[in-house]
Formats: structure tokens, C-alpha cells, sequence
């Protein structure tokens, strides 16, 4: 039956090819616009570390200026990065189950040999935490233990590029580097790790690539490393010497905590409040006690992650599917006018209405299947779009199952919705009603 | 004749036409307010930099190890950068204008701490810093060779004397003066003077709101990363970039080349985001309305077809084929025109939705008659053309058919 209802619906759709080709080609391009937009906004806006994102932590903690906020639109709101030495008191304090401060910056890897050309690479300065805290995956070695945080020991963990273009992709674990004139020795190549968005550093922006190599945040006194990210001041202080910086009221340092559970926070920010009592009591932080602790996701909205544009775009492009839809019930509905004669003969001969309307229901969902593959096509196309325009990071503009599961979805119901009502109204012809005109 | 038959048969079968006017409704609502953002973004795009965009390259170079001296090396470069034919001049600057990385700072008109700060982006660069970007300076003078300073991150010197803000900053610091000669603060309360206002000219965030804030101080900042400003002579840009490239790398080995780019590359990139979703909401109202378009003809031409024995039949009772025509086109200027009132309603309500949730401008209301005049004749053109195959059907085939 269900393969005469197929023949049967191929022979009507062949018997207007316009009509058909504009109902393919209109749920095609409504899947095609909306699934593009929908899978950017569902890749931003997406949890990029699901197991986790409930106990790991951003903090900041108010050490702005006693005048006035770190942000005139929104006062309550404490600077998002730290100073450099409340940073590094915290991570000594080691008061969560991990803990990680950190920073952008960029390094120059110096040629052992004569005729190769130094180049710079992205850094980030973290502590040993940041691997085990993140999840981020190894091909070789490891992270470094705290004894290199400790010691402040030259180690690296290069990202899996990087050793591609150091090491020919081998296994470098143990291999050395020559960078501001001190060997680092690689202690472990991280696997692919592209976190969408980037997490851990929204503030730098959360669709860049992960900095191509690893270095303990301790290093960054000795190598005087700055900050290649944003910082912000409000004092004016006297710097000329490096150690002047870093105990500056400058906020550049980002710091992630992870506790054993998400209920854990109040007892943190606690934690956060006696640390602040205590500098207070030397004279720093002189606005209210504002320290607050973000989960990843409340990080995310802090940020404004998802830009406004996509969500325009999504908002627009499903209005554009939905006069995708109103167009195939219109063209149906007119199809089906000119179907009065055969539904008549078909009732007349037995048929009963359950009969017509799984046939007209079949017609449909093969135009809503047919439209909807050419309109994954149509997304794919799309994303390439998306990413010769935006040039986003790996990951962004990709369409994985759930998103090709949600188009298949999406168009097999725009198909039902569309047909549902000429279905109907089809079925209402009475039978030999039309036959006497035959 | 006219309005009546037309009317009757559109009533005979609502629901067809409805879902017409409910297309036409919403489409025109997706066109007009997308337009309205994509005419945003080229305006914005478009407007003034007050700054030779397209004869500026920007070199980024960073030089390594512990005896590296850097500014030494910048006194060389520029040296030799600017004894290159076809430059005209070349400065150093702390950040780039249009880049999106720079630096920003408040200045007050009076050294109290309580009052709050007028925002702005800093630049700091040499006497040769205007010329090197093709900026304008209204009146006052530039900077003197003898106020340029080496800045080490370490240097710690007092406030320039002498300073040039743009006339937008100078606008906001002292609304109704001459800020000419006048004095203000920094941060740290110590003064300068304002000795130069720039016509125009933007500074390093183009989604800012106060893009056209900046101060400049003079100086040579000698920082990890030293960022060269180098102006062309007109259409000499393109050849002389791997010139300056060689040059800067056989200068010194002990130094990495991080870039060298246009200005108006920088700029492209900055402006991204606007470009890309000018692009993309041209793609879809073209779509949109090719698609609403064809659906248009391919409803009417059935139409046709379905009708030849009503049209037939009129025919022989004497209509003319302008008769037939004219009701064709009247029936779709009914469908359109409901559409339009729908549509109308339905663009005020996206305009107030993306108006509260993204703070975008208000829309113009202009659009709205335009939109709804572009949406009329496309659909009339839309249905002329089997609306004349319609007034073709000779009256003898309605005689055959019944």
C-alpha cells in the first residue's frame, strides 16, 4: 500500500513539475537559511564542557577604583580579571579542589640552528591545574606537575599544530626549545582541543583558537612576561620595575577555580570574602565586598558570548522557513484544487477519506524529505559561507548529528505542517461530486 | 465590471488567497528590517576615517634576547623605511587606528578625582605621526622634533607638555570653548596642553561609540612589539609592501617580522562582523524575494489554467481581454495589498523586537512606504505575465470544454 501511495505521489508531483520543483526548491532554501543560522547560534551558544561546566568557576573580586565601578552600565558588576599578585595568593591558597590563574601572551621560539628563522607563537601562562581542571586531552607526556609551578621550572605543553610544525607531529616529549635565551623542555603535546566557544577566555574572545603553546604562570616574573591580552587600570601608579607591575592594581590575570560540587560556592566566595578582608586591612580594596564566583555557562552570558547578529539572524531566518511554509500550503492548496476530479473518481470507487488523506500525506512528506535533503546541502554550502566571511575558529560552523538530525526533523515538518490542511481539505470533496465534469 | 466578480471569486476560496497575503505580509517584513540593518552596516562601513586608509602599511616587528636594543633598532628602521622610494614618511605608534587593539584613557578638564572622566583612545607617536596616517590637522600646530621621547615600559616620565586631540573629544571636554591652548588632566591629575586639534580622524574600536575620541601624545614607544605606521605615495602600497618586508628583515637577524599589512586590510577585518551580516541578509531577501516571486507567478499561472473555462466563458459574454487582465491584476492587488496592511504591522512589531532586545536604531519609517511600493509592483509584474496568456484563451474553448 505504502509504495502505492509513493507511485501514486510521484505521478502527481511529476504531473506538475513547476509546481513541485517550487515546493522542493522553497522548503529547501527555508532549511537551507535557517539551518545555517541555527547551527552557528547552537555552536556559540553551546556548553563547551558539559561534564563539568556546573563546578568550574570564574571569580572576580572588587578591586576597582573606591570612586566608581569597574562598569558604569553595570555598577554591581566587579572587574572580570584580577591583579596579578591577588592571583597568585589565591592559587598559593589552594583553597578549591583545582585552581588555575592565567594569561595571554606571546613568545618568540629562537632557531638552534643557523638558516632557520625565529617566530612567534600565542602563549598562555597557567598553572599545572588548567590541564586536569579543562579536560584537555594529551597525544603525548602530560601537563606539569606543582613542583614545576613551584619552582618556576622552563616546561611547555605544546598544542598538537605546534608540534606538527616544531616536530613533524612525533612524539617531542622531553625535546627542547630555545626561547627568550632558556631552554624549555616539552612535557607534554595536547591533542586537538578546540573548545566552542573558548571558555576559559571570553574576555580575549571566545571564538579564537587555543594559544599554540603552554608555560607555567610562574615563569612570568623571572621572563618578565606582559600580557598580550586586555588589561585594565584605574590607579595611577609609578611603575618601573617589573615586580612595581606586577603588584600593581592593574587587572589582567583571569582565574578559574573548580570545587567538588556545585554547592561549594557560597563556602568560596566566603573564601573570597575573608581573602578581601585581609587586604583591606592593608588598604587595599576600599569599595563594598563584591566578590563573585560564574559558573562556565553564567561566564559565558556574562560575555555576551553569542553576538547579537546571530541571534537576529536566527530570529529572521526561521520567519524566513515560515514563509517557506505558508508558501507550500498556498501552492498545495492550489495543486490540490486540480486534484478535485481524481479524488471524486477514487471516492466514488471505494476510497475511503483515511485513504486520500495518507495519499496527500505521503505526497508531502516526499516533497518536505526531497526539500529538506537539498536544504541540508543548502546549509552545508551556507557554513562554508559563514566561514569565508567570519573566518571562525574550527568547530563553529560545523554541522554534527544533532544539527543534521534537527534539519531532517525541521523539514519533514514544515512538509506536515504545510500539507496537513490541503490534506484536510482535500479529503472534504464529496465523492462523484466532481465526476459529472469528467 | 471590475471590482464585484473579482471580489466573489476571491471569497469563493479564502484560504488560498489569505495564505498569500500572509506571505507577502511576512516577506515584506524580513526585507524591509533587514535592509534596514544591512544599510546600517554600510553606513557605518563607510563613514570617514579622516585617515589616507588605502596608502598605509603597518609593520609589526619584535625583536629577542636579553641585548636586544630596541631603541636603537626603531631609530634604524625608520630610518631606513623612510629612505625607501615611493614612502613618504613613516612613524612608530603605540597602536594602530581601525585595528581593534589600542589603548584608552580618561581625561578631565579639571584635576578633581570626583568628577568623572571623559573616555578616549591614546596614541602615541612621533612628529611624523599625522603624515604617516594622512591626518588632518585643523589648526594649532604637530609636534615639535624636541618633544619626542624614547618610551621603555619601564620610562616613567611626567606627562607631555603638548598634546593633540581630535575635535570630537574636544567637543566633549569643553562643549562651548575653544579647546585650543586649554589644559587638562590625566589620570594621574598631571596637565598637558592641548596644542593641535585634529579635524577628524578614528581610533582603534570601531564598535565603539566614542570612535571618534583620541588624544595623541608624542613620543616613540619602545615596547616588545613595535608597531610601524608607513605611508605610500598613491598606488605604490602593493609593490613596496615585500619591499619593506626584505628591508626590515635583513636590518637585523635577531628580530622576527610578526606582520606586515594595509591599513585597509586591518580595517576589513575589524569591520568583519558588519560585512559579513551585510552580505548575508543581502543573500537572504534576495532569496526571499526571488522565492515569494516565483511563488507569486507559479499561483497565478495555475490560476490560469484552472480558470480557462471562467475566463472562456467571460470571454464569450463579451469581456474584453483587458477586461480579463485588469481583473487578474486587480484580484493580486487585493491579496498584496492586505498583505501590505498585515506585512506593516508585522515590520513594526520585528523593528520594536530587535529595537528592545539589541539596541539596534529605530527604524526609519520611510522604508515602509518604499517597501510596500517595490512589493506592489514586483507582484503586479509577477502576475502580468499570465495574466496576458489569461486574456489570450480564445472564447470558443469555453464552448468546447463545458
Amino acid at each position: 500500500m505504502f509504495r502505492y501511495n509513493i507511485k501514486l505521489a510521484l505521478r502527481s508531483m511529476r504531473r506538475n513539475p513547476i509546481m513541485t520543483t517550487l515546493m522542493i526548491a522553497a522548503i529547501a532554501v527555508g532549511i537551507g537559511v535557517s539551518m545555517t543560522t541555527l547551527t552557528v547560534h547552537y555552536m556559540m551558544s553551546g556548553n563547551p564542557i558539559p561534564q563539568k561546566s556546573d563546578v568550574l568557576f570564574a571569580i572576580t573580586l572588587d578591586s576597582w577604583n573606591p570612586l566608581r565601578p569597574f562598569d558604569d552600565d553595570r555598577p554591581e558588576r566587579a572587574p572580570h580579571q584580577l591583579t596579578y599578585a591577588d592571583a597568585e595568593r589565591l592559587v598559593n591558597l589552594a583553597e578549591g579542589k583545582r585552581q588555575t590563574a592565567m594569561f595571554e601572551t606571546s613568545l618568540i621560539i629562537e632557531p638552534e640552528n643557523a638558516g632557520e628563522l625565529p617566530f612567534e607563537v600565542g602563549a598562555r601562562a597557567a598553572t599545572s591545574d588548567f590541564f586536569a581542571m579543562f579536560n584537555v586531552p594529551f597525544l603525548y607526556g602530560s601537563g606539569w606537575d606543582q613542583g614545576a609551578d613551584t619552582a618556576a621550572a622552563t616546561v611547555a605543553v605544546l598544542t598538537r599544530q605546534l608540534n606538527e610544525r616544531l616536530f613533524g607531529g612525533e612524539n617531542s616529549v622531553g625535546r627542547e626549545l630555545l626561547i627568550q635565551d632558556r631552554r624549555f623542555r616539552v612535557v607534554g603535546v595536547a591533542d586537538t582541543w578546540e573548545p566552542v566557544p573558548r571558555f576559559y577566555d571570553p574576555i580575549n574572545g571566545g571564538f579564537q583558537e587555543v594559544q599554540d603553546m603552554f608555560i607555567p604562570f610562574n615563569l612570568t616574573r623571572e621572563l618578565e612576561l606582559g600580557s598580550a591580552g586586555s588589561d585594565w587600570g584605574w590607579k595611577s601608579e609609578d611603575i618601573e620595575t617589573f615586580e612595581q607591575w606586577l603588584n600593581s592594581e592593574s587587572v589582567w590575570v583571569q582565574y578559574f577555580v573548580e570545587l567538588d560540587s556545585p554547592r561549594g560556592r557560597e563556602a568560596y566566595i566566603e573564601h573570597l570574602d575573608a581573602y578581601v578582608e585581609g587586604q583591606k586591612q592593608l588598604g587595599r580594596f576600599e569599595r563594598p565586598m563584591n566578590n563573585n564566583i560564574y559558573d562556565v555557562m553564567e561566564w559565558m552570558e556574562y560575555h555576551e558570548v553569542v553576538s547579537n547578529d546571530s541571534k537576529v539572524l536566527v530570529g529572521l531566518s526561521f520567519m524566513f522557513l515560515l514563509v517557506c511554509i505558508l508558501s507550500t500550503i498556498a501552492l498545495l492548496l492550489t495543486k490540490f484544487v486540480g486534484k478535485k476530479g481524481e479524488v471524486s473518481l477514487r471516492r466514488a470507487l471505494g476510497a475511503d477519506r483515511r485513504t486520500i488523506f495518507r495519499q496527500q500525506i505521503v505526497e508531502v512528506a516526499v516533497i518536505g524529505v526531497a526539500g529538506g535533503l537539498i536544504g541540508l546541502g543548502l546549509a552545508m554550502l551556507g557554513l562554508k559561507g559563514i566561514i569565508a566571511l567570519y573566518e571562525p575558529p574550527p568547530g563553529l560552523a560545523r554541522l554534527d548529528w544533532v544539527m543534521t538530525a534537527t534539519a531532517i526533523g525541521l523539514s519533514v515538518a514544515s512538509g506536515i505542517l504545510a500539507g496537513l490542511y490541503p490534506a484536510w481539505r482535500v479529503c472534504q470533496i464529496p465523492p462523484a461530486s466532481q465526476l459529472k465534469t469528467l | 465590471m471590475g471590482f464585484r466578480p473579482m471580489l466573489s471569486s476571491l471569497m469563493r476560496n479564502k484560504t488560498g488567497p489569505l495564505l498569500v497575503a500572509l506571505q507577502v505580509a511576512v516577506t515584506l517584513a524580513i526585507v524591509i528590517n533587514s535592509l534596514f540593518i544591512v544599510i546600517q552596516r554600510i553606513e557605518k562601513m563607510n563613514r570617514e576615517t579622516g585617515m589616507d586608509v588605502n596608502n598605509v602599511v603597518v609593520a609589526y616587528v619584535r625583536g629577542f634576547g636579553e641585548d636586544f636594543d630596541t631603541v636603537s633598532s626603531i631609530r634604524n628602521d625608520l630610518d631606513l623605511i623612510k629612505a625607501i622610494p615611493g614612502v613618504i614618511t613613516a612613524t612608530i605608534s603605540n597602536h594602530v587606528p581601525l585595528s581593534g587593539s589600542g589603548s584608552g584613557t580618561g581625561l578631565r578638564t579639571v584635576a578633581d578625582e570626583a568628577i568623572e572622566p571623559t573616555s578616549t583612545a591614546r596614541y602615541r607617536w612621533d612628529e611624523n605621526g599625522l603624515d604617516s596616517l594622512g591626518i588632518k590637522l585643523d589648526r594649532g600646530r604637530n609636534f615639535y622634533p624636541e618633544e619626542i621621547n624614547d618610551y621603555l615600559p619601564t620610562t616613567n616620565l611626567p606627562a607631555p607638555a603638548s598634546i593633540l586631540v581630535t575635535q570630537e573629544l574636544a567637543d566633549a571636554l569643553f562643549p562651548d570653548e575653544e579647546a585650543l591652548g586649554k589644559t587638562v588632566y590625566w589620570g594621574s591629575m598631571e596637565p598637558s596642553t592641548i596644542v593641535g586639534i585634529i579635524g577628524h580622524m578614528h581610533g582603534s574600536w570601531v564598535n565603539w561609540d566614542k570612535l571618534g575620541h583620541v588624544v595623541v601624545q608624542p613620543g616613540r614607544p619602545a615596547y616588545t612589539t613595535n608597531k610601524y605606521i608607513i605611508r605610500t605615495e598613491p598606488g605604490m602600497r602593493d609593490e613596496l609592501m615585500p619591499i619593506i618586508e626584505q628591508k626590515l628583515g635583513e636590518a637585523n637577524q635577531r628580530r622576527v617580522i610578526k606582520s606586515v599589512e594595509t591599513l585597509e586590510e586591518m580595517a576589513a577585518s575589524s569591520y568583519r562582523r558588519d560585512r559579513g551580516m551585510a552580505i548575508i541578509l543581502v543573500l537572504v531577501i534576495t532569496l526571499l524575494v526571488g522565492l515569494t516571486a516565483l511563488v507569486l507567478v507559479g499561483l497565478s499561472s495555475f490560476n490560469v489554467t484552472q480558470r480557462t473555462k471562467q475566463i472562456g466563458t467571460r470571454r464569450a459574454l463579451g469581456a474584453s481581454r483587458l477586461d480579463i487582465i485588469r481583473q487578474f491584476i486587480l484580484e493580486n492587488w487585493v491579496i498584496t495589498t492586505a498583505g501590505a496592511i498585515i506585512g506593516c504591522a508585522l515590520t513594526v512589531a520585528i523593528a520594536y523586537w530587535l529595537e528592545v532586545s539589541f539596541e539596534t536604531p529605530r527604524l526609519d519609517w520611510r522604508f515602509l512606504p518604499t517597501g510596500i511600493v517595490a512589493l506592489w509592483l514586483l507582484s503586479t509584474l509577477a502576475v502580468f505575465v499570465p495574466a496576458r496568456r489569461a486574456a489570450g484563451i480564445p472564447p470558443a474553448v469555453a464552448t468546447r470544454t463545458v
